[in-house]
């Protein structure tokens, strides 16, 4: 495999508050290969939309990175300043569709003009016309399928789904590489969920792109992730394949089994739907150990006691869990 | 489970319509624009039963919903209770009826007064209904169901504000204030979508397990389909207003007839794997139009892959039989 | 209730704004025996009440500061005085009574005021001696005195002739000079007799008696409790102002109209702004409608002309005024809580209680009242200082209520007669300080009020 397009290595981003440092990201490592889709599951507070933001610097405030090293094709990029991200980086090589990006489309800005403010504000080397912007949108709305006309119209003249795909289009509009998306379909109906992970599939083929696809659901994840991080307290569980998580064996995180037990399947009669009981940890003042320890059925000592690190199982397939390394070894003996 | 012949609530003919605001070219001409959101309903609730009532948004659930909880007032059909018709009465019988009937509502974050105490929040229900002589049996009542949904220590939590429970105990509370009027229906809307995954089957559970305590018939109103399985005896499909298919919910989701009803199915996402390099095939077209413009003929025609040119120009298709309890409403039954 | 006591004390502010509230109140209470003028009340108005008082003259504690350069005569009042009585062999008792005083300053009073009462013919004598031992006879004259009224006799007045006469006895170039239309008497009386006295003259400090001399002729002739006025340049706690009036009698007594004027009219304003505001919102319709154009047509009429109309037909109390000040001025907050009781009527705890069965006036009062509870504190406590100058502004007009002292008065006297031009800062700042000060403690409290009602607020 070619060298990968982005390498997180231990990102660390803390959000400062009045009660206390939040450890919302708290030591993450993980690689996005081009043309790949990345997933990151997590539930709230988990850490994956802190993660995310890390990626192009612009956490909400107060918020911040102190540590860690995010290389885009072999580039550091964590030093960079604000006014070099922005013209060198942000959107032209990565750009995000943030969750809920379909509600916040200035209600008062035709498409047209919503889209060409982010052209303008991104360009940076590139002056184009204002032909040559008209036909950079049209090409990207028909590419989302939507009709040309679109570009005249106001957001609350267009559905969900309309304004999701727009969403998107204004995020691929300057050609990145990596297209970070942010829970995209949480708001949207089963359908019009389907049509636009259809879409975004698609989109992936034509335009060579690798995503960052983030969400809760992990029935989701498995339609669209080649990879999947689980994130758990500002903690990676488990980096494994789609094969590997869904598959026969399943995932070897606890926390990650759980989770796919909570998962509804709509064609499995016999699943019981599981549950973990309790609530994750206090991110201003983590646990000593492994921060799932409270909540896992398996934990013993050793877990509480100490955080058990980011192990290789076999090819791909990485947790961070004491129980899955004695049980790997088990397997691999 | 079949449809009961004694049901707790029956709807007949149900219909809402909400005027819309035109503009003035429209007024001149005449024109009269009114949301159908609810457009001829009739279905029936037994004893002790959890119905779905599935669909995407728009389609008029929740606003049946309301309805039924009476927080609006149908335009047309009747809404009955144990044989008795509770449509436009007022007063005494309106109350009586309040009591019966409890809401669960979505946003766990919004349907608690953040200035309540949970103590507030459980007496509240009490107080309106004169129910308990003296705050002491009054707190009772509250410890009593409180450790139902399993809210215990009941101390520990009595005196704090709902800012200061996580999203499932702000739901087990929510239950908990309908549970102490001691209703026969509840109509819980959407009430874990705003919860984490990893704990909406817990309170699923809980809902369920003091559903069979207590009896009582539970109308479940969702857009996802797949914690209905879980949950639910029968599932009705909602579509721009209209049931289109009901039945008992493992039928339904393993035998859909409704065109509709098999879009909706196909388009759910499974946590399985080898799915990553195709695409999913919906026998769907285009997007839901809008309630104010409701197409001729059979409403689904537009996006249906099996429309035939009889489908738009026919009446509208009522609910038929396609099996034992199981309904659905298509003209093409037979052939698709 | 006790919990919600309990809650108040743990806020600083509000403890804060609740402490200068009650030294308010406190102050109010016993204002009238604090002041100098205890009557002041009553005679705010009147002018010859005043008139022993020097002119816009400063606080007396500007003495002690270092920047001052001539210190100036305290304004203070000699009373009971020893006396002594004798009587002769004809009959008649000859009372002197002798008042001590001791002059330090580098200015010369400006006025000494013999006060006195008696009735009947008294023939009285009025003389100084000075620290350096020179006597100065002031005043001899037969008085004829009607019973209860106040008799005064100025020095610096009446007794110019007097006080040349002294000065000639003892330097006979001086009194040359001496004009008795132009002169000082009573600056002369205070200064050395040296070369210097008529342009520049020096202070002649040191220990001064003034002795009145009274003849009863009989028993029916009586003549009681002199005092002297020293008029000085500095006076009272915080000055005089124009009009001779002591400011600290003035801003003590306007406390008392400053809380029941600034309290009463906000609460009753924002109470009814916030129930018509509520009851609009929440039962919508014909309600609404109605409401709404009420505002509408109350929001466009004219406050001034109204007044004015009204004051022609009624003699307007302060009654009149809070009355019509909270028909005009409700519209201010209903607006606003008109439009945050639509929203919350919109939440779905309020739709989860109207399922639950809640009649419109719990929910109204259990769930949206509450939530503009905040907004109220903040418009009542902005609108305590805006009603207290309001109330000033319509007084210039002559519609205020005359027989009352409010700060927003003074204020507008002092503002109108050019207090600011001429440097009179004690007049102008004590009466904006205290509206600020009041204004502050309500907002204090507001903000308290409002974290131990809104939960969310809580830090805990």
């Amino acid at each position: 495999m070619s060298a990968p397009l982005l390498v997180v290595r231990d990102l660390k981003l803390h959000y400062f508050t009045s009660k206390g440092i939040v450890h919302a990201v708290d030591g993450v490592s993980f690689e996005i290969a081009a043309g790949e889709t990345f997933g990151l599951v997590g539930e709230s507070g988990s850490g994956k939309t802190s993660c995310a933001t890390a990626l192009l610097n612009i956490p909400a405030p107060p918020g911040r990175i102190v540590g860690g090293s995010i290389l885009l094709e072999g580039a550091e990029i964590t030093g960079m300043s604000d006014r070099d991200l922005r013209r060198r980086v942000r959107w032209s090589r990565i750009s995000m569709v943030f969750q809920g990006a379909m509600n916040s489309l200035t209600p008062v800005y035709t498409i047209r003009a919503l889209m060409a403010e982010t052209c303008r504000e991104h360009a940076g080397n590139e002056h184009l016309d204002t032909a040559g912007t008209e036909q950079l949108m049209r090409r990207y709305i028909g590419l989302v399928g939507l009709p040309a006309h679109v570009l005249d119209r106001y957001p609350h003249e267009l559905s969900g789904g309309m304004k999701q795909r727009v969403a998107i289009a204004i995020a691929l509009f300057l050609e990145p590489e990596l297209v970070i998306m942010d829970e995209p379909t949480t708001a949207l109906d089963v359908v019009v969920q389907a049509q636009i992970l259809n879409l975004i599939k698609e989109l992936k083929h034509r335009l060579n792109l690798s995503y960052l696809f983030i969400t809760h659901d992990l029935a989701v994840e498995a339609e669209v992730a080649d990879r999947i991080m689980v994130m758990y307290a500002g903690k990676a569980a488990e980096i494994a394949t789609n094969e590997q998580i869904f598959g026969e064996r399943g995932p070897l995180h606890p926390y990650t089994r759980l989770l796919l037990d909570a998962t509804p399947r709509l064609h499995d009669a016999a699943h019981e739907l599981a549950f973990i009981p309790g609530a994750p940890p206090d991110l201003i003042d983590p646990p000593q150990g492994c921060r799932f320890a409270a909540r896992c059925p398996w934990a013993r000592q050793k877990c509480r006691l100490q955080e058990p690190p980011m192990a290789t199982i076999e090819d791909g397939h990485h947790v961070a869990c004491w129980k899955a390394m004695k049980d790997g070894e088990y397997e691999r003996s | 489970m079949n449809a009961p012949d004694e049901p707790v609530l029956e709807l007949v003919h149900v219909k809402k319509e909400f005027p819309l605001r035109r503009r003035l070219g429209e007024v001149i001409r005449g024109d009269h624009v009114r949301v159908h959101a609810v457009d001829d309903v009739s279905f029936k609730l037994g004893r002790g039963e959890i119905l779905g009532l599935v669909g995407e948004s728009g389609c008029g659930k929740t606003t049946l919903g309301r309805m039924i909880t009476r927080l609006i007032a149908p335009t047309s059909g009747r809404i009955v209770m144990d044989g008795r018709e509770i449509t436009g009465t007022g007063g005494e019988e309106e109350t009586a009826y309040r009591r019966s009937v409890q809401m669960i509502f979505q946003d766990p974050y919004a349907s608690l007064n953040p200035r309540f105490r949970i103590r507030d929040v459980l007496e509240e229900p009490l107080l309106i209904h004169h129910i308990g002589a003296s705050r002491a049996e009054r707190m009772r009542l509250i410890e009593k169901v409180m450790e139902k949904v399993k809210m215990i220590p009941v101390r520990d939590y009595l005196d704090r504000h709902p800012h200061m429970l996580s999203g499932g105990q702000r739901q087990r509370i929510a239950t908990a204030r309908t549970l102490i009027l001691s209703p026969r229906v509840i109509v819980a809307d959407e009430p874990v979508s705003m919860i984490d995954l990893s704990t909406r089957a817990e309170i699923l559970h809980m809902m369920k397990a003091v559903q069979q305590e207590m009896e009582l018939s539970l109308l479940y109103i969702t857009h996802d389909i797949s914690t209905a399985r879980y949950f639910t005896h029968r599932i009705a499909v909602m579509y721009l207003g209209r049931i289109v298919e009901i039945g008992a919910t493992d039928e339904v989701i393993e035998s859909p007839r409704h065109p509709y009803t098999r879009a909706l199915i196909e388009a759910v996402c499974e946590p399985v794997p080898g799915r990553v390099q195709r695409l999913r095939e919906l026998p769907i077209r285009g997007e839901i139009p809008s309630a104010a413009a409701i197409p001729d003929g059979c409403r689904f025609h537009p996006r249906c892959v099996f429309a035939r040119p009889e489908c738009a120009d026919m009446t509208e298709p009522e609910l038929e039989a396609v099996g034992p309890g199981h309904y659905a409403a298509c003209r093409r039954l037979k052939e698709i | 209730m006790r919990e919600f006591w309990k809650e108040f004390t743990k806020i600083r502010t509000g403890l804060v704004g609740l402490g200068i509230l009650i030294a308010f109140v406190v102050l109010a209470v016993i204002g009238p025996s604090i002041v100098p003028f205890p009557s002041a009340i009553d005679h705010w108005r009147d002018i010859s009440f005043w008139q022993d008082n020097p002119q816009a003259a400063p606080p007396v504690w500007i003495n002690a500061l270092p920047w001052t350069g001539k210190r100036g005569v305290v304004s203070s009042l000699l009373e009971h005085p020893g006396y002594s009585e004798v009587k002769e062999e004809s009959g008649v008792k000859v009372r002197k009574y002798v008042f001590a005083y001791r002059y330090d300053s580098d200015l010369p009073p400006r006025d000494l005021v013999v006060r006195f009462q008696g009735q009947g013919q008294v023939p009285l004598d009025i003389s100084l001696r000075r620290p350096d031992g020179l006597d100065a006879p002031l005043y001899r004259e037969q008085l004829d005195i009607a019973e209860g009224v106040l008799q005064r006799v100025s020095i610096g007045r009446n007794c110019a002739r007097q006080v040349i006469e002294f000065v000639r006895a003892h330097n006979e170039d001086l009194a040359a000079g001496l004009d008795p239309d132009l002169i000082k008497p009573v600056s002369i009386l205070f200064s050395k007799l040296d070369p210097s006295m008529p342009d520049s003259p020096a202070a002649l400090k040191g220990a001064y008696t003034i002795t009145v001399t009274a003849l009863l002729l009989n028993d029916q002739f009586a003549f009681q409790a002199p005092s002297i006025v020293v008029s000085g340049h500095v006076s009272g706690i915080l000055g005089t102002d124009l009009s001779k009036r002591d400011v600290f009698t003035g801003i003590v007594v306007g406390i008392r109209w400053a809380l029941i004027i600034g309290i009463l009219t906000s609460i009753l304003t924002v109470f009814v702004g916030v129930v018509l505001g509520v009851c609009a919102a929440y039962f919508g319709g014909a309600v609404d409608w109605l409401l709404n154009r009420l505002y509408e047509f109350v929001y466009l009429l004219p406050v001034l002309p109204f007044l004015i109309v009204i004051s022609a037909i009624f003699k307007p109390t302060i009654w009149t005024l809070i009355v019509i000040i909270c028909l005009f001025f409700w519209t201010g907050p209903y607006k606003p809580v008109y439009s945050m009781a639509l929203q919350i009527r919109e939440e779905t705890y309020v739709e989860a209680s109207r399922a639950l069965g809640a009649r419109p006036g719990r929910v109204i009062f259990r769930h949206i009242l509450p939530l503009l509870l905040p907004y109220s504190f903040a418009v009542m406590a902005l609108s305590v200082p805006a009603v207290i100058v309001y109330e000033a502004s319509v007084s210039l007009l002559g519609l205020g209520d005359s027989t009352i002292v409010t700060w927003g008065q003074i204020l507008h006297d002092a503002l109108g007669q050019g207090a600011v031009i001429n440097n009179l800062w004690w007049w102008v700042v004590p009466p904006g300080l205290m509206i600020a000060l009041m204004g502050m403690s309500f907002a204090f409290l507001g903000t308290a009020l409002d974290r131990i009602l809104h939960p969310r607020l809580k830090t805990r």
